[in-house]
């Protein structure tokens, strides 16, 4: 794509405030009390009272004036793999990180803006995760977002809101994509435990029961396509990759499909039934009528042409008339002989994808153990140049990072591994910040045995 | 470049509805080459940063094409997969044995339709989990390249957003399959001596996209020249033989 075009793109969306606002009104709506606490600090400009009001109605309604234009989200949670079906998806993240590529971001001068995300994100996960994130969030210092470090007061973030008109609605939307991206970042399977325990006002039941209830049809929504939002030009945008339809995108799960078609049921069936009685009749929130005509559409579709369609797709074309029972029979076999192939593409398919999943883990684990390495080797250095003692911190930073290691081995033998970790965090190190693959390849071999006889050693 | 004529062999067997939406892999490919890869770090800055930004736009806009798609065949799915069964319930409950108005011949009819529906039913959305994963890997493969020419560090924690996209999480489709293999289960006569590969053959459509796909997996995890922890294990599964000699058989059209 050239990049005339591209720049076109950011001009031509502009609903990112809206969105941004929408999203963070969600994720404000999950954060416990104490981040509540913060909010009346903020001094009057209009998003700012924007967010208290959202923060204030802790669970904005989906058909609050601007659902149609925001992005919802149902469900903020980073989902693990073995997240409950359709419900741990969240969409933030491609938006977020589309909008921090943004050429027109403007808070890149502002060096010293320290955000309060580090600050929730200590409150919400209170272990070692905080300093990966910000560390992880440091890598992407060379694009034009320049992630916020620790613990800043809100007051510095409104006081730049308030400088110029352009400049707050930027800064505010980075904020709050700031916090959905830690939020992302940080939680992970967190949320589940965490949800448990927080104490939220006026909790969303459908929100905060997901974790353990799982039945709960809690709608997906992703937005693909934002509405063009008449606030103007000014804010940096989250594209859509072909801004012509408008339509939020709903994850219809099997469980909300049950909902759907008893509703149906009840209005009389399909051909009778409206989109406006389903959607009231079903009553899920965020579920506009929109989702339910489309639904209802590609239902009616399914009931009543049902072997056109699928024949279309195997092709066949033949007619079947009345068949011998020879050939019915060969049919049959010919058929068992699909399935087979059919089931074992997806068993490997499924044994890939848990291999990748896995292999990611390490590598973010192995990620994070070079992180805090490194942060200890500059704290080393500075508590050399400052102080005398300098036994002790040594010490400590062998027996976290020992600890670190072991946590993130897989379940090998306790001692090859630990080696293997360690000794994998210096080649990391080199190879992270001048990723030309330098590495031998025997400690590459040598990790990737490591990740191998764990693979072979759960399975 | 393996990979991408595999992924393209792998689109053209694809279902017609489905060739536009897998990932632009040669294209990025090609954005990524005319990066100048560069050891100072200055000028890395310079256009690492613009074109960074434009990558991940380019990424971006790209999961968005495979979760609209995505989530559009998932729903697709779970309406038939509801109708299939409720359908063969209608049929074993009036034209089946013990049902209303018991008719052999029309039972047999119906169920051969139905298995064949369900047959075919089963391996769409095996192979959307399939497309799931070589978009994926396509994704995987790029953010390597990336890395590698910019020395940047974009490849983790982008891929950390990639294991989180609705595409990526086939949860609720893998059950649907294991369901469906269930109901198939039901609606099949018990299995007579197990037939050789000889009987039927992969015409057009799914089957013979299936058969691509184990293929392509197999061809893509032999090992390359860039293997690293970060490499899949190569594929080890029985039957090999006998699927890549279904691909090779020319296609007989299964009625």
């Amino acid at each position: 794509m050239p990049p005339a075009a591209f720049k076109k793109k950011y001009s031509e969306t502009q609903s990112s405030e809206m969105e941004a606002s929408g999203a963070m009104s969600r994720s404000l709506s999950i954060l416990p009390s104490p981040v509540k606490e913060k909010f009346p600090q903020l001094p009057d400009s209009p998003q700012v009272t924007l967010a208290q009001e959202l923060t204030s109605n802790i669970v904005p309604s989906f058909r609050s004036p601007c659902s149609s234009n925001q992005k919802m989200v149902g469900n903020l949670f980073s989902s693990a793999p073995g997240c409950p079906s359709g419900l741990g998806c969240s969409s933030l993240s491609p938006n977020t990180n589309r909008w921090m590529s943004s050429p027109f971001y403007s808070i890149s001068p502002r060096d010293g803006v320290s955000f309060p995300s580090t600050q929730l994100s200590v409150s919400i996960v209170e272990n070692n995760d905080v300093p990966w994130n910000v560390d992880a969030i440091e890598n992407f210092l060379d694009m034009p977002l320049n992630i916020p470090v620790q613990n800043g007061p809100i007051e510095t973030s409104t006081g730049i809101m308030s400088s110029e008109d352009r400049a707050k609605k930027t800064d505010w939307q980075d904020w709050t994509d700031q916090l959905i991206r830690v939020n992302d970042d940080a939680l992970d399977s967190n949320w589940s435990d965490l949800l448990v325990d927080v104490d939220v006002p006026d909790p969303d039941p459908k929100l905060l029961d997901l974790p353990p209830d799982v039945s709960t049809c809690q709608p997906q929504i992703h937005q693909a396509h934002p509405h063009p939002v008449p606030s103007g030009e000014s804010c940096p945008v989250i594209d859509s990759p072909t801004a012509t339809s408008t339509k939020a995108r709903m994850r219809w799960t099997p469980e909300l499909h049950e909902v759907f078609v008893d509703a149906v049921n009840k209005l009389g069936g399909s051909e009778k039934a409206t989109p406006k009685g389903v959607l009231k009749l079903m009553n899920v929130e965020g579920l506009t009528i929109y989702h339910v005509k489309s639904h209802l559409q590609k239902y009616r579709t399914a009931r009543f042409k049902p072997e056109s369609s699928e024949e279309k797709k195997s092709n066949t074309g033949s007619e079947m008339t009345s068949l011998d029972l020879e050939t019915t029979m060969g049919i049959t076999e010919a058929l068992r002989l699909q399935m087979e192939v059919q089931k074992q593409l997806h068993e490997q398919l499924e044994i890939q994808r848990n291999l990748q999943l896995r292999i990611e883990e390490q590598g973010k684990h192995l990620q994070m153990i070079f992180e805090q390495q490194k942060k200890m080797e500059e704290e080393k250095l500075r508590a050399l140049s400052n102080s005398d003692k300098h036994s002790e911190p040594s010490e400590d930073n062998h027996a976290s990072i020992k600890d670190v290691a072991s946590d993130v081995c897989i379940p090998v033998d306790e001692h090859p591994s630990k080696k293997e970790t360690s000794s994998e965090a210096k080649p990391c190190k080199e190879r992270a910040p001048d990723d030309r693959g330098c590495s031998p390849p025997m400690k590459r071999a040598k990790a990737y045995e490591t990740v191998t006889s764990g693979a072979s050693h759960e399975s | 470049m393996k990979f991408g004529k595999r992924l393209k062999q792998q689109i053209e067997q694809s279902l017609p509805g489905w060739r536009d939406n897998f990932l632009s892999y040669k294209e990025l490919k090609k954005l990524v080459r005319r990066l100048i890869s560069s050891s100072s770090s200055s000028s890395l800055e310079y256009c690492g940063g613009n074109f960074k930004a434009e990558f991940v736009y380019l990424l971006n806009n790209e999961m968005e094409k495979f979760n609209a798609f995505f989530m559009e065949q998932e729903e697709d799915f779970v309406i038939r997969h509801k109708e299939l069964r409720q359908r063969i319930e209608r049929v074993m409950n009036t034209l089946g044995p013990n049902g209303t108005r018991p008719s052999p011949l029309e039972y047999r009819e119906e169920m051969a339709k139905i298995r064949k529906e369900i047959v075919n039913f089963h391996g769409e959305m095996v192979l959307l989990v399939n497309y799931s994963n070589i978009n994926y890997t396509g994704l995987a493969k790029i953010l390597k390249k990336f890395d590698k020419r910019t020395g940047g560090v974009l490849r983790l924690p982008f891929i950390q957003k990639v294991l989180q996209q609705p595409f990526y999480t086939t949860d609720v489709i893998s059950k649907l399959v294991k369901e469906c293999e269930t109901t198939i289960d039901t609606v099949f006569p018990p299995s007579a001596t197990k037939s050789t590969a000889g009987l039927a053959v992969p015409g057009e459509g799914i089957f013979r996209n299936t058969v691509a796909a184990l293929l392509t997996m197999h061809d893509i995890r032999r090992g390359s020249s860039t293997y690293s922890h970060f490499s899949l294990p190569p594929l080890n599964f029985p039957d090999f033989d006998v699927i890549q000699s279904l691909q090779l058989l020319s296609p007989i059209q299964i009625p």
